[in-house]
């Protein structure tokens, strides 16, 4: 990074997530999902070429860790985006 | 011998996307963003169809209805003559800029460089045509087909030979032919001047059409008519002129950075506190102060608006830089796609004056900046950073908290 440039904080990482039928994340990084606390939909950009779309969820684990993850949406049709953990 | 580098149709060119695209299409820069509804810069086929630069916006188009509009881009067009600029100044050319699109310079000076004058305009038309900033804006073609080089003994007649060529030949006017020359030129040429622009629909409602029939009207006819525009035309005119005041060439620091979500308001500021950080903590400033800076940015409705500011005093605080350009930040007239930041002249790299009572503040101040320079030192340039909110409100978030440079 040049001592003149900007970094942005709280970039997104790849989490591995295992959904179930309605789309609710049921483990996340290998841990049990015990509660769905919220859920949230993020649509922004979308007059852009590069427009973003992302279903969000906050979980508690079974340990009493709190999560939040976001699946993404703006992925072509017929294709699956990925999911990914973040402090929101 | 003054050199005038003359590129027709600069602005309109740039904003069109190359010369080419000006070819037998009627088009004009509309009127910038909140100002006043009046043309840009023209092309030649809507010239013909009555169409001028400066005509109102409603009065053109019901000359020609079928007139394409291109919007402003004062920040673009800036760049890129700021790049062509830099090329001049490359072959030791001490320019003077009159606007975008016309410069001049003496030649005197580079003939121990060069050899003779006609090496100069050679090496002129080899460094004007490969500018790497003009490339990328406006594209190789404005330059290589459309630079215009015209040379005379004063400003005024080199002027009027770049405007006589129609080649890639430049027109040399030698000093003992200029008055002649001039004399037949026509008084159209006036209105590159702004103290004789005013006289031009004057003096062709009177009928004059030449330079040489302004002469012969006589100074002090000019002058009881005109005032000092009068004796200054009749001068330019006679082949007199004042001498070239060239600009001082200084390095440019510019950082520019996408606004995202926050196109106006309190993010707006935000971004701008971003930007004065990454300034401050360019290692080109060798810690001086800042004198003057332009604010710009581009728009997101197409475009670009731009301010100069002067500070009153030179600065390097980062607070009181932000309070005295986020007043500029309500003049933008449209919601921003990106804010840009370049020091226009820098002060002196000395440090401001305290008041005694802030003695302990400062002393704070100086250790904390010399803890900083430490960190640096010995963990690298971006060791030591700060957490900036540019958009805290936003619904994305890793748009909420930027890393910008902490100034050392």
């Amino acid at each position: 990074m040049a001592a003149a440039s900007s970094v942005l904080l709280n970039l997104p990482h790849p989490a591995r997530v295992r959904m179930g039928e309605a789309g609710a994340p049921l483990q996340v990084d290998g841990r049990a999902i015990e509660l769905v606390r919220e859920s949230w939909l993020v649509e922004d950009r979308w007059w852009t070429a590069q427009p973003l779309r992302r279903r969000y969820w906050e979980v508690v684990s079974t340990s009493g860790r709190n999560l939040v993850v976001f699946h993404d949406l703006s992925a072509g049709d017929g294709e699956l985006g990925g999911w990914f953990a973040q402090v929101a | 011998m003054v050199v005038c580098v003359h590129l027709p149709r600069f602005e309109l060119a740039l904003t069109a996307g190359g010369a080419q695209a000006l070819v037998g299409r009627a088009l004009a820069v509309a009127p910038a963003v909140g100002s006043e509804q009046r043309l840009g810069e023209v092309s030649g086929a809507a010239e013909a169809r009555g169409v001028r630069e400066g005509m109102a916006l409603g009065e053109a188009l019901a000359r020609c209805p079928d007139l394409a509009l291109l919007p402003a881009d004062p920040v673009g067009v800036r760049e890129a003559w700021e790049s062509a600029l830099r090329a001049l100044e490359s072959i030791g050319a001490a320019v003077e800029p009159a606007r975008a699109g016309l410069a001049y310079f003496e030649t005197e000076p580079l003939r121990g460089l060069h050899g003779s004058d006609a090496a100069v305009i050679a090496a002129v038309r080899s460094a004007s045509l490969s500018p790497a900033g003009a490339r990328a804006k406006a594209g190789p073609s404005l330059a290589e087909r459309h630079v215009r080089l015209g040379a005379g003994p004063t400003r005024f007649c080199a002027l009027a030979a770049a405007l006589a060529v129609r080649s890639r030949r430049p027109l040399l006017v030698e000093e003992r032919d200029a008055r002649r020359w001039l004399g037949g030129r026509p008084i159209e040429l006036l209105g590159f001047r702004a103290e004789t622009e005013p006289l031009l629909e004057p003096l062709q409602r009177l009928g004059v059409r030449t330079l040489g029939e302004l002469t012969r009207l006589g100074r002090p006819a000019l002058a009881d008519r005109f005032g000092a525009a009068g004796v200054l035309a009749h001068r330019l005119a006679g082949g007199a002129d004042a001498p070239l005041r060239a600009r001082l060439p200084e390095e440019r620091l510019e950082e520019t950075m996408g606004v995202g979500d926050a196109s106006s308001g309190q993010a707006l500021e935000r971004v701008l506190g971003v930007l004065v950080d990454r300034l401050l903590a360019r290692s080109e400033r060798r810690g001086r102060t800042l004198r003057a800076v332009t604010l710009s940015a581009r728009l997101l409705s197409g475009g670009g608006w731009y301010e100069r500011v002067v500070f009153r005093q030179a600065l390097c605080d980062r607070d009181r830089i932000g309070l005295a350009l986020s007043l500029r930040l309500l003049l933008l007239p449209a919601p921003a796609a990106s804010l840009g930041l370049a020091v226009e002249r820098f002060g002196p790299a000395v440090g401001e004056q305290r008041a005694l009572l802030e003695e302990g503040r400062a002393a704070r101040a100086t250790r904390l900046r010399e803890a900083v320079s430490q960190v640096r030192a010995a963990a690298g340039e971006d060791a030591a950073l700060r957490a900036v909110c540019v958009d805290p409100d936003s619904r994305v978030p890793e748009r909420r908290v930027v890393l910008t440079p902490l100034a050392g």
